[in-house]
């Protein structure tokens, strides 16, 4: 079996060195928060204040309060600060200034896309004028197709985004009351839960109702696709709103796809303009094409960072980062290049310095299928727990080709193709479908270049795309000698799997196939599966 | 009634992936092409020189091997086929073309490819994917010509040398809507108040259309149908019409069981059945061939897969005109267990068919091979058909 | 003069060291996630007894 160097930390973490015990069983948050040493704790106190002032700021707004009292989903974002610490186990230096850099901008952005939502919504600040220039997409939407829209005079919804993704990420359980009730109206169990969560809001009745039109795709997975169907019918029949379906083409990698995809991107333009009566602007979208290829080359570098013995950049508050920039703002706002700068900057720093952010680096490990929303701090709890290094994961692994961005004649035409081929190339899909050598060969491939041993599979029970490759996947490790760890769970419903038994399977792998012992023995049982 | 005289015949066609008919084609030299999915379109499967076999497995028992590469989450009509092609019943095939459909299927073709389960001794045998069409525009017709030309037409002619000019695919286009005219024909005698075939029955000679070289099924079928314009129906009547629509049934023991329960299965609309599948083709001669076979398919494809609303839509409306037309007392709505497509469908389905059209409906999910799990979907229909009764009773009448 | 901005300067200090000492008590013990903790099921309760327009 392939091994790799153990690299020992030569520097004693600063505070606390067991974080397991400030886990509770008897709470359903943490019983306080983790001893960083002063310099350490003192910025993620004054993160915490930025954070209070972000929510601060949101309800001061009373047509917010009334979002809030209206919306079953809201309650989450209570719980934001909670959220905030399982980004940071035991992180210390610059991997901890990356995840609140990277995860404060991200809680910022969706209280922004709340504040819309209920400024446009109905039955909260039903601003009439603010929705006709709004429109709706998926939460697993490329909003490229609004990349030459004045993001000042028509605005992007996803809608999905604050209503399901991100504030499950909050509260593990705020998914289940959707998912029974889509199960109470016949969906069976077995489909995905996060399109089936999001049908269930839909017919809950517990969705934002703006926007002069929405935009849908098929951009994730045959649930989605279908899930769609279920709220587009609620859209358009009981509330008016148009809906169009960006058909975006599986099979991605073939050239013989990109017209087919290109044209679609041009009808969804068409569609928008027809709808919002605003005209696309080619001075904005190569302004945002720009930024694409700004972000796409932090990205590359970023993964240079972590192919070294020092990596930088770990767990979910970064991917959600890279997911937020590439899926959901696709260069419209310049915030986000700042945002970028700074990640790098300080990656680079703490790469000069050969930062090690936890006691012993004994594994280095590629994540691979899709992260369980409910144990988002799966990742840092990994690498504090048994010193396996999370190199990177594959919703992290996107397009790293650029983009058309000087305006030509010929750019305009080509801009149609780009925009195609970063919608079907969007995250998770651009593995998940396309073939078995996207899903299979590239993971090799990146094991190789990564300098990986081991593979941390998330066994999604309910996507299918990756449980149809489970034997590919075992017999071609087994060839290669890469260690392959499986993970099993449901997404975003923890009663199939605790956090707990989650975890477990790693313990077991570590401690029966490696014969190894945890780094931090605390970690190991965390009473967290009734928090939130 | 009397048993069909080639019932037998046809059923035991069915019993075996491999059946008799396709050793007979092959021996005629001709080329066998493999498909898993409704939406490629059939008479380019079916050119002069080859013939289609869309690939079951029937009499599925275990799926062990194929659960190890797929595990038990994946849909059991994809791991019984990967479990059949590892055995190596498939290996009549000399080529397998799949649309990228849905993920499951797409899947087990996958596995097939990289376990080479397929073509050892045919250094000519190929595997083709195709991207699908998802709605019904121009564009998308243009996508389906390509997807046939680069993935069906070129490689059937390069590594095998088929004809593949327009004037072949009109041949098969004839020869398709000639059989299309057979089974509706067929088909059309379930409209009558006393039926002279029964859903089962029609059930195993459409199915028997998919899984044998069509050309070989004809002279028995035209037999068949000559022999129900005299057949004398049961005078018993049936507790209940119904329109059985869902994913995949290649296993007729499911619309047996339906009829056991005395629910006369008087329409199908399923993959694998007669509607949209057996639909004839209008060709006209101002526009190619190719295009005018993409554009029907497009057109008539009620696969959950099609996202635009106007499918979603037209797609339950399509039921309920199926309903009316074959006089059904009901809708069941089936999807093979673990089947996204379809689960999602069926919810929506049996919520609109009820809603908006009226009709009562049996929303049900069952295993591949139904004599795995029988007693589950008896209970079920039993109930179902005695909903339908008592409602016809207190209407007097219709459901 | 000089007295008065010392003494402005003094509550300043003052001022900002208590707010230091709630806060970052507050923030340490997680007081804000526990009290929080304390109202979810009030929350709960609100918005089961919401009238919703369920249907497909």
């Amino acid at each position: 079996m392939k091994t790799v160097e153990k690299i020992v930390n030569p520097v004693r973490r600063a505070g606390e060195q067991s974080p397991g015990k400030i886990y509770s069983d008897k709470l359903k948050v943490r019983r306080r928060r983790e001893w960083r040493g002063v310099k350490d704790t003192f910025y993620d106190y004054t993160r915490w204040l930025y954070l209070l002032s972000v929510l601060g700021r949101f309800i001061i707004v009373p047509r917010n309060v009334k979002g809030f009292f209206r919306y079953r989903w809201m309650m989450s974002y209570l719980f934001v600060p909670h959220g905030m610490d399982k980004f940071t186990i035991g992180l210390r230096d610059e991997a901890l200034r990356i995840a609140h850099t990277s995860f404060n901008f991200v809680i910022a952005d969706v209280t922004k896309a709340i504040g819309n939502c209920f400024r446009g919504d109905r039955r909260v600040g039903n601003d009439k004028a603010y929705s006709d220039k709004c429109v709706i997409t998926d939460e697993n939407s490329m909003v490229t197709f609004m990349m030459g829209f004045d993001t000042d005079k028509v605005h992007t919804i996803l809608r999905e985004v604050p209503t399901m993704f991100a504030s499950n990420i909050f509260h593990q359980f705020n998914v289940e009351h959707y998912l029974d009730i889509a199960q109470q109206y016949g969906i069976p169990g077995d489909v995905c839960p996060m399109p089936e969560a999001e049908a269930g809001i839909s017919i809950d009745d517990d969705f934002c109702v703006l926007g002069s039109c929405a935009v849908q795709n098929n951009t994730t997975c045959d649930g989605s696709l279908m899930g769609n169907g279920i709220i587009a019918k609620r859209l358009e029949r009981e509330y008016g709103i148009p809906t169009y379906q960006l058909a975006t083409p599986l099979r991605h990698k073939e050239p013989d796809v990109l017209e087919y995809a290109a044209e679609e991107i041009k009808k969804a333009i068409r569609f928008v303009e027809e709808h919002t009566g605003e005209k696309w602007d080619w001075d904005v979208y190569f302004a945002a094409a720009k930024r694409v290829n700004y972000a796409t080359k932090c990205r590359i570098a970023q993964m240079e960072i972590n192919s070294t013995p020092y990596p930088q950049f770990f767990g979910a508050a970064f991917s959600l980062y890279n997911d937020t920039n590439y899926m959901g703002n696709s260069g419209r706002m310049p915030e986000f290049v700042d945002i970028d700068r700074k990640l790098l900057e300080l990656a680079e720093k703490g790469y000069k310095e050969k930062r090690m952010y936890a006691k012993e680096y004994r594994h280095r490990c590629i994540i691979w299928g899709v992260q369980p929303q409910y144990v988002i701090d799966q990742l840092y709890w990994l690498l504090q727990c048994w010193g396996v290094v999370p190199l990177t994961d594959m919703l992290s692994v996107i397009n790293t080709d650029m983009i058309a961005e000087e305006d030509t004649p010929e750019n305009r035409e080509q801009a149609y193709r780009d925009m195609a081929m970063l919608n079907m190339e969007m995250i998770m899909r651009n593995h998940t479908h396309g073939g078995f050598k996207v899903l299979v060969d590239d993971l090799w491939e990146l094991c190789e270049k990564m300098n990986a041993d081991i593979v941390m599979m998330w066994e999604h029970m309910s996507c299918k795309a990756l449980t149809g490759m489970h034997g590919q996947f075992e017999e071609q490790a087994r060839e290669r000698g890469i260690h392959i760890m499986w993970v099993s769970h449901d997404l975003c419903d923890p009663r199939v799997f605790t956090r707990q038994a989650i975890r477990d399977q790693v313990n077991n792998y570590m401690r029966t196939v490696m014969r190894e012992e945890p780094l931090d023995p605390s970690l190991e049982i965390i009473p967290d599966n009734e928090a939130y | 009634m009397r048993d069909l005289k080639h019932l037998q015949y046809f059923e035991d066609l069915l019993q075996v992936a491999n059946n008799e008919l396709i050793t007979q084609a092959k021996a005629e030299g001709k080329v066998c092409v493999a498909y898993t999915c409704e939406n490629v379109p059939e008479p380019l499967l079916n050119l002069p020189g080859t013939f289609s076999i869309r690939l079951h497995a029937p009499n599925t028992g275990s799926m062990d091997i194929a659960t190890y590469y797929m595990t038990n989450l994946l849909c059991e009509p994809s791991r019984a086929l990967l479990e059949r092609a590892i055995e190596g019943g498939f290996n009549f095939a000399d080529c397998v073309i799949t649309p990228d459909g849905c993920t499951m299927l797409n899947r087990c073709v996958e596995n097939m490819e990289l376990l080479k389960t397929m073509g050892k001794d045919n250094p000519n045998f190929f595997h083709e994917y195709m991207e699908i069409a998802f709605k019904n525009t121009d564009n998308d017709v243009n996508l389906s010509v390509q997807q046939c030309t680069n993935h069906v037409l070129t490689p059937l002619h390069d590594k095998y040398g088929i004809d593949i000019s327009d004037a072949a695919i009109r041949r098969a286009v004839e020869d398709h809507n000639r059989l299309c005219r057979l089974i509706q024909a067929i088909g059309d005698y379930r409209k009558d108040e006393k039926p002279r075939i029964t859903g089962y029955e029609f059930h195993v000679l459409c199915l028997a259309t998919y899984v044998c070289p069509a050309y070989l099924v004809m002279d028995r079928l035209e037999e068949t149908l000559e022999e129900l314009k005299t057949r004398e129906p049961d005078e018993r009547p049936w507790r209940a019409r119904v329109v059985l629509v869902g994913s995949e049934v290649d296993d007729s023991g499911l619309v047996k069981l339906i009829e056991e329960q005395g629910a006369f299965v008087c329409c199908d609309r399923f993959c694998f059945g007669s509607h949209p599948g057996r639909m004839e083709i209008v060709l006209n001669d101002d526009e190619d061939a190719l295009t005018q076979v993409c554009r029907h398919y497009i057109r008539n494809c009620h696969c959950p897969r099609m996202m635009s609303m106007d499918k979603v839509y037209g797609r339950k409306a399509y039921v309920a005109e199926l309903a009316k037309e074959y006089n059904a007392d009901g809708v069941i709505y089936e999807q093979v267990k673990f089947c996204d497509p379809w689960a999602y469908e069926k919810t929506l389905g049996s919520y609109m068919l009820q809603q908006d059209y009226g009709y009562p409906v049996l929303a049900v999910d069952r295993p591949y091979n139904i004599a795995s799990s029988a007693g589950q979907m008896r209970t079920r229909v039993q109930a179902f058909v005695e909903s339908v009764e008592i409602k016809k009773l207190q209407k007097g009448g219709r459901a | 003069m000089k007295s008065k901005v010392l003494s402005v300067l003094v509550k300043l200090v003052i001022a900002v060291l208590a707010f230091f000492v709630v806060t970052f008590t507050v923030y340490f013990f997680n007081l804000d996630m526990k009290a929080t903790a304390l109202l979810e099921p009030f929350f709960e309760k609100w918005y089961d007894g919401l009238e919703r327009k369920q249907y497909i």
